[in-house]
């Protein structure tokens, strides 16, 4: 009985990733894809803890690994999104969009010009 | 119901799993693409685990959806500061790519009807693993029964870093690799930097380590804590260090170096190369694995984080 509530539960799990990848294709932002993606990562853990019980407890470890590194995409897309490409949304002024903003740090206007 | 069950959710995952690789190939932009790649890794990290490959799964969620991830995503922000990052075009170009592809798939689909079954590896295999010197089966192939394959395959990491350095220029080469990275102090990403490795180096090292007797081993933990080592480096604290450190240099040979001296005691003690006796397997194998993890983190990290852009690049942007 308990197996059966596992695999339904486990099944209630990828229509969410469904979901969610629908809203990866969707978008219309590449933040609501990002975010789609982050869901799909969180979904991923608990139906990969799901499914432990029911194949092998070592899947507990793919777990642990994958909500650590789930986590990576993310903070990737947020650096490739700062002007260049190393930086951090909370360095730069809120009232400029992000693709003209300059960069605010001083080490990074110590070198040539920008051309 | 019971056995319904099992089928349902397979067939649930290979829906999901064919649908994100048709909207990665079929969709328009680069970045929806990208997004998709990285959600197609991580079903099929879950596909691996349906099948019970865990120790295969863990590679899977570790590269494709860690890894891949951070250097995808950071090509896209590049193609993009070029302004290059249109719609490569579903034109002329697609077609050989879309023909290479369908071929490679009807030639597995051939390949698996055509080929016999393989021999049932698992009775040669239960009779070798009590001289392997440790419990895990796939670690036991990897590093005692086809070391061979292993030993070349750490080499080839390193090859493929080698080429990533070679897109150095000359007067960038003693810069530190990769963009010089910047937070705001106190910030969230500098305290997901300060919060997270911690946690990720437990568990690195205990993958590492609990690959000898179950899942895990020095790929997959090796693959953690290159994800953590970037982690370090994106949030700016401390910076990667320069790739002509010999400390650096030390840390990338150790793994293929210290599995090449066990193959060559092995070729003059234990009467072949790569030989291990088994009562020493164990101990030799852990310490391959603990130089090998070393190796490849450092190898992975370093590859995506590229090779060094001294600041007169930074300056063109």
């Amino acid at each position: 009985m308990m197996l059966i509530w596992l695999y339904l539960v486990a099944l209630g799990v990828i229509l969410s990733l469904a979901a969610a990848l629908w809203r990866v294709w969707r978008g219309p932002a590449r933040a609501d894809r990002m975010m789609a993606a982050q869901l799909i990562g969180t979904g991923g853990v608990a139906l990969l803890v799901l499914l432990a019980p029911l194949q092998d407890w070592a899947v507990l470890d793919v777990a642990l690994a994958l909500a650590l590194l789930a986590a990576l995409a993310a903070v990737g897309f947020v650096k490739a999104t700062t002007p260049d490409g190393a930086g951090d949304p909370e360095e730069t002024s809120p009232d400029l969009p992000a693709d003209t903003a300059p960069v605010a740090d001083p080490r990074h206007t110590q070198g040539t010009p920008h051309g | 119901m019971t056995t319904a069950l099992p089928l349902l959710l397979d067939a649930a995952l290979c829906a999901l799993i064919l649908g994100a690789a048709l909207a990665t190939v079929a969709g328009r932009g680069v970045f929806r693409a990208v997004v998709f790649f990285i959600t197609y890794g991580l079903a099929l990290s879950i596909a691996w685990v349906r099948l019970g490959a865990v120790d295969v799964a863990l590679a899977e969620a570790a590269i494709g959806a860690g890894l891949t991830g951070v250097l995808l995503l950071a090509a896209h922000g590049r193609l993009r500061r070029l302004r290059a990052a249109g719609d490569p075009g579903t034109g002329a170009a697609a077609w050989p790519a879309a023909l290479a592809g369908a071929g490679l798939t009807g030639a597995l689909i051939w390949a698996w009807f055509a080929l016999p079954l393989p021999e049932d590896p698992g009775p040669a295999l239960a009779g070798a693993m009590p001289h392997a010197g440790v419990g895990n089966p796939v670690t036991a192939v990897l590093l005692n029964f086809r070391a061979w394959d292993t030993l070349l395959e750490s080499i080839v990491l390193l090859a493929a870093l080698l080429g990533v350095w070679m897109l150095t220029r000359r007067q960038d080469w003693h810069a530190p690799p990769g963009l010089a990275q910047h937070t705001a102090s106190g910030g969230v990403m500098a305290g997901f930097g300060r919060v997270l490795p911690p946690i990720g180096l437990m568990v690195g090292v205990w993958l590492v380590w609990a690959g000898a007797e179950g899942t895990g081993g020095a790929f997959q933990g090796g693959t953690v804590l290159a994800g953590v080592a970037l982690l370090v480096f994106m949030a700016g604290l401390p910076p990667p260090p320069r790739i002509s450190a010999p400390g650096l240099r030390l840390a990338l040979v150790a793994g293929p170096a210290v599995f090449l001296m066990a193959g060559l005691a092995g070729a003059v003690l234990a009467g072949g190369f790569l030989t291990v006796p088994p009562a020493l397997a164990k101990p030799v194998i852990v310490t391959i694995e603990v130089a090998l993890a070393l190796s490849i983190a450092v190898t992975l990290a370093l590859m995506v984080i590229g090779p060094p852009e001294g600041e007169a690049s930074h300056g063109q942007r």
